[in-house]
């Protein structure tokens, strides 16, 4: 841990100086630190994430935000950043209040995981990625293998003038394998991973069966034919259900681009979009959730927000703004990737709740199509209200029975279609698995998000990729 | 160097505190003010700046049992304490790495005989915050009095950096650069026809702030965000498609960058030197020193000077990139291709000290063909698909593999651009075994002239066939 409570005193004395200058101003310290080994067929290395820390201030223009950042908290680096924000606030000709509510919550969360990442060696942490590799490159065929065990720690620390005091920090481990196959000047591969916010006992879920499946799939592609093309009825497991949620119906929900007009979803709130059994939320708060946050950085407690309620669209993702511009109030979701990046809506956790079908239900009623296993990227697009999402393998339908894999695809078409068109939801035998990823606002500015759901019964375009 | 003045010298002050340390290290230092302006439909949003990131990473390599142990400790702490705890925990994770080169060889000198690629931005040195007003009215005024267009959302964003390099060998050097990146929604709605708002994304990265094409990039951008409320998806199948260079950028550079270089050819994925990749008539080169390109620098992040690379030489591999690591293991000298990315995701800023160098590409370059103008290959494509741009390319290094979402592109009807097409995907191999089909091995024609933009500076290419998942019934891969 960084400890960024030692440097509150100078955080304060900056927060007073800009105070001075405006109706309202904050100030965000973040930092990180965290270790990750990575072991394939011909080196290992153990890193350690760099040592980066520092603060970024906000303050209220009368018309806009003005910001200023500074790694360290030094005094002179701090002074650097507030005669900035002093020169733009003294320039301001609108001085007023800010809109939305100012948090004024006071609060610390510090994990304590049952077996803390950071208490294990160096050696530990490669030892455990040599122990993923070698399961791996055990299956023979398998040319080479790629594993990875890391952790990194983030803290924050937020204040602004309303008297918020926000500490947290959150331990973030994931580890995982690519198995690689190579034939002919062919190569496929298939990847595996875990991970959460906690500690060592996560990758506990990690087995030598995980990592011989995977190289198995590894293999299996070489051979596999690429993908039908075109207008198809697809089945998406757990995985690429959640990054649907995430890339293809999420984006559209962050209330900054309903401001913006730049969501095809704002003209639907309250509309049926989907079957009844259909269910969507966000969740800042579920309990050692990839994108969980004790408190997001506005100073607002993560919490739960329902999207999508049996089938209809009830609710929208809020920082200050957005929920002042229409009349909603901030949803704690309001995320910076870290102090040199500026603050967006973001989803935090995003699932669709589990339905009553079985997998046999599901594959028979396919008939004809495609399983999507293992998502690899998504992309948004919040007015068009397309989808993209690009997994790594797959499986015929054929008749109602799945039979010979096929090798990666893209899924395209549009969102409300897609979920018009939703037949089946599955079951889950057991909990909701919240997957580990990274998303980007636009082109930039990635933060751990976490997705999930079940395997998910619909209708789109699938082609080659 | 390239006529910035280069304040900074954190590198030769941590270089200070290393020199006690045994030889091989080299430390790399940033000092990054970045300005940006975000706004939306209605003007201005959020003013940022400065943003200052000042950071150094320091490696070491330690020969260990025939291998090389590499550690790496990046920090924005450069307080003799800071580098001294940054120095412990590089020695600390090196006694876990174990790289198969015996020794390595670090680059000497002081620069001098780099090479010097205009890569900075008067204006932006000198006042980042007035050139980026000045640039982002320029922008502003490029979409009036254009009915129904507006910009939704963007953000212009300004970078000044000083880099500082040393090492073990006696490298102290530094070079000063700009960079820039736009990001842009716009945005086409209302008119009497009721069609859905339409939406063209532009995400450009540069090294300057060059307002003079704006007007007409404008019309062309509008342009693309009206013809996509009517679009429809394409046909599905094997088609003729021309890819113009802004595709080409989201394709080549991070499918190729991996898989031609000493990090694939470690791991016997790299194609053989003199097998066939590619259409006779491709030439693939890196180029370094390319003028105001976002790749080019006089000098790689570890020093070695820049220069022009050719990978592939009429459809054959010829040369593949090397750090002096990868270098070292393959008895090939470093190519000046040593770069350094992100970490994780954890930090952001464009910093590049962070993580340690591999080898990587700069700039991405084919060189002009025969195949004419755009209007020409689009004639010689007779029946085919233009795309203008992917949702997201989503580029696999490890397979070459790239497919995304058609954002906005053409049908191609008797050699003619023809209704725009919106939906299903684009996808296929960019590189692949020799004889098997690939974006390069089928490559039929070339356009004449090359376009900068991002880590590619390449033409218009016709390629023949390539496979689209379009809007239609169900079709077999054979």
């Amino acid at each position: 841990m960084l400890n960024l409570r030692d440097h509150e005193s100078e955080l304060d004395r900056a927060l007073g100086r800009v105070g001075q200058r405006t109706k309202f101003a904050e100030v965000l310290a973040q930092g990180s630190l965290g270790v990750i080994a990575n072991v394939d067929s011909k080196s290992h290395r153990a890193s350690a994430l760099p040592r980066v820390a520092g603060a970024v201030l906000r303050a209220w223009a009368g018309d806009r935000w003005v910001e200023a950042a500074a790694s360290g908290f030094d005094r002179a680096s701090l002074n650097g950043a507030v005669a900035s924000l002093e020169h733009e606030l003294a320039a301001s000709t609108a001085p007023g209040n800010p809109p939305g509510e100012s948090s004024t919550t006071v609060g610390s969360q510090v994990q304590r995981p049952p077996r803390p990442m950071s208490e294990m060696s160096v050696e530990q942490v490669v030892e455990l990625a040599k122990d993923y590799y070698r399961w791996t490159s055990a299956v023979p065929g398998i040319k080479n293998t790629q594993s990875s065990v890391g952790w990194w720690d983030d803290e924050r620390l937020y204040l602004n003038t309303a008297g918020a005091r926000c500490h947290h920090v959150a331990h973030r481990v994931r580890g995982g394998v690519a198995a690689i196959a190579f034939e002919n000047g062919k190569s496929e591969y298939d990847y595996t991973s875990v991970g959460g916010l906690g500690g060592a006992e996560l990758l506990d879920a990690f087995t030598e069966k995980h990592a011989q499946e995977v190289a198995r799939s590894a293999i299996e592609l070489l051979n596999a034919p690429a993908p039908p093309t075109g207008t198809m009825n697809v089945l998406l497991d757990n995985g690429t259900t959640g990054t649907f949620a995430h890339e293809s119906f999420g984006h559209g929900t962050e209330a900054d681009q309903f401001v913006r007009d730049r969501s095809y979803l704002k003209p639907l709130l309250g509309d049926q979009l989907g079957p009844e059994s259909l269910t969507i939320w966000d969740d800042g708060s579920v309990p050692g959730g990839w994108g969980s946050v004790a408190f997001d950085d506005e100073g607002h407690p993560g919490e739960k927000t329902m999207l999508i309620d049996r089938g209809r669209f009830v609710g929208a993702l809020h920082d200050r703004d957005s929920a002042a511009a229409l009349g909603a109030k901030a949803t704690g979701n309001t995320r910076r990737s870290d102090f040199l990046s500026r603050a967006y809506v973001r989803m935090t956790n995003i699932c669709i709740e589990p339905g009553d079908w079985s997998m046999d239900e599901l594959v028979r009623e396919t008939g004809d199509g495609v399983v999507l296993e293992h998502w690899t990227s998504g992309m948004e697009d919040p007015l068009g209200g397309q989808m993209q999402l690009k997994v790594r393998r797959g499986h015929r339908i054929e008749n109602g029975k799945i039979t010979g894999p096929v090798t990666s695809m893209a899924l395209s078409g549009s969102v409300l279609g897609f979920l018009k068109d939703i037949r089946g939801i599955g079951k889950l035998d057991q909990r909701m698995e919240i997957e580990t990823g990274f998303c980007g606002k636009g082109h930039g500015d990635y933060l751990p998000t976490g997705d999930g759901g079940p395997f998910l019964l619909s209708r789109a375009v699938v082609g080659p990729a | 160097m390239s006529g910035a003045t280069n304040a900074s010298d954190t590198a030769f002050r941590v270089a200070e505190h290393l020199k006690r340390a045994p030889a091989p290290w080299d430390v790399f230092a940033e000092r990054i003010t970045t300005h940006e302006i975000h706004f939306g439909p209605r003007g201005i949003e959020l003013l940022r700046g400065p943003i200052v990131l000042e950071g150094y990473g320091v490696r070491i390599l330690r020969s260990r049992d025939g291998k090389i142990g590499v550690g790496y400790q990046a920090s924005t702490d450069a307080s003799p304490g800071g580098v001294a705890s940054a120095l412990e925990a590089a020695e600390s994770v090196s006694q876990y790495s174990a790289f198969p080169a015996k020794d390595v060889t670090l680059p000497t000198g002081n620069g001098t005989d780099a090479p010097r690629p205009d890569i900075t931005d008067g204006a932006i040195w000198t006042d980042a915050p007035g050139a980026l007003a000045k640039y982002t009215a320029a922008l502003f005024s490029a979409f009036e009095g254009r009915p129904g267009i507006g910009l939704s959302f963007g953000s212009v964003k300004t970078r000044t950096t000083e880099v500082t390099m040393a090492n073990s060998a006696g490298l102290s050097t530094g070079y000063g650069h700009t960079r820039v990146e736009l990001e842009l929604a716009v945005k086409s709605s209302g008119g009497p026809e009721g069609a859905p708002p339409g939406e063209y994304w532009v995400t450009a990265y540069d090294r300057r702030l060059d307002a003079t094409p704006l007007p007409q990039l404008a019309a062309d951008w509008s342009r693309y965000a009206t013809d996509a409320r009517h679009a429809k998806a394409p046909p599905g199948g094997e088609h003729a498609v021309v890819l113009p260079p802004t595709v080409l950028e989201s394709i080549l550079p991070a499918s190729l960058g991996y898989k031609l270089s000493g990090r694939a050819e470690l791991r016997e994925m790299a194609p053989a030197i003199g097998s066939a990749v590619g259409a006779p008539r491709v030439t693939l080169e890196d180029d370094g020193t390319l003028p105001w390109a976002y790749g080019s620098s006089p000098l790689d992040d570890e020093g070695t000077p820049q220069r022009r690379r050719t990978l592939v030489r009429e459809g054959v591999a010829t040369e593949l990139l090397y750090d002096a690591l990868h270098g070292s293991a393959l008895h090939h000298p470093s190519t000046g291709s040593g770069f350094r990315g992100g970490f994780m995701g954890v930090t952001s800023g464009g910093a590049s000290f962070g993580s340690a160098p591999g080898p990587g590409c700069t700039t991405l370059t084919i060189p002009g063909g025969d195949g004419g103008a755009d209007e020409e290959l689009i004639e010689a494509a007779q029946d085919g698909v233009w795309i203008q741009q992917l949702g997201w390319a989503s580029p696999d290094g490890l397979t070459t593999m790239f497919g995304g979402e058609i954002r906005i592109g053409y049908r191609i009807r008797h050699g003619k651009l023809a209704e725009p097409v919106r939906g299903g995907t684009l996808g296929g191999l960019v590189l692949g075994a020799p004889n098997t089909p690939s974006l390069l091995a089928n490559v039929t024609g070339i356009g004449r002239r090359t376009v900068l933009t991002g880590h590619v500076n390449v033409p218009t290419l016709l390629v023949r066939p390539m496979t689209i998942g379009g809007d239609e019934a169900v079709t077999s891969a054979a």
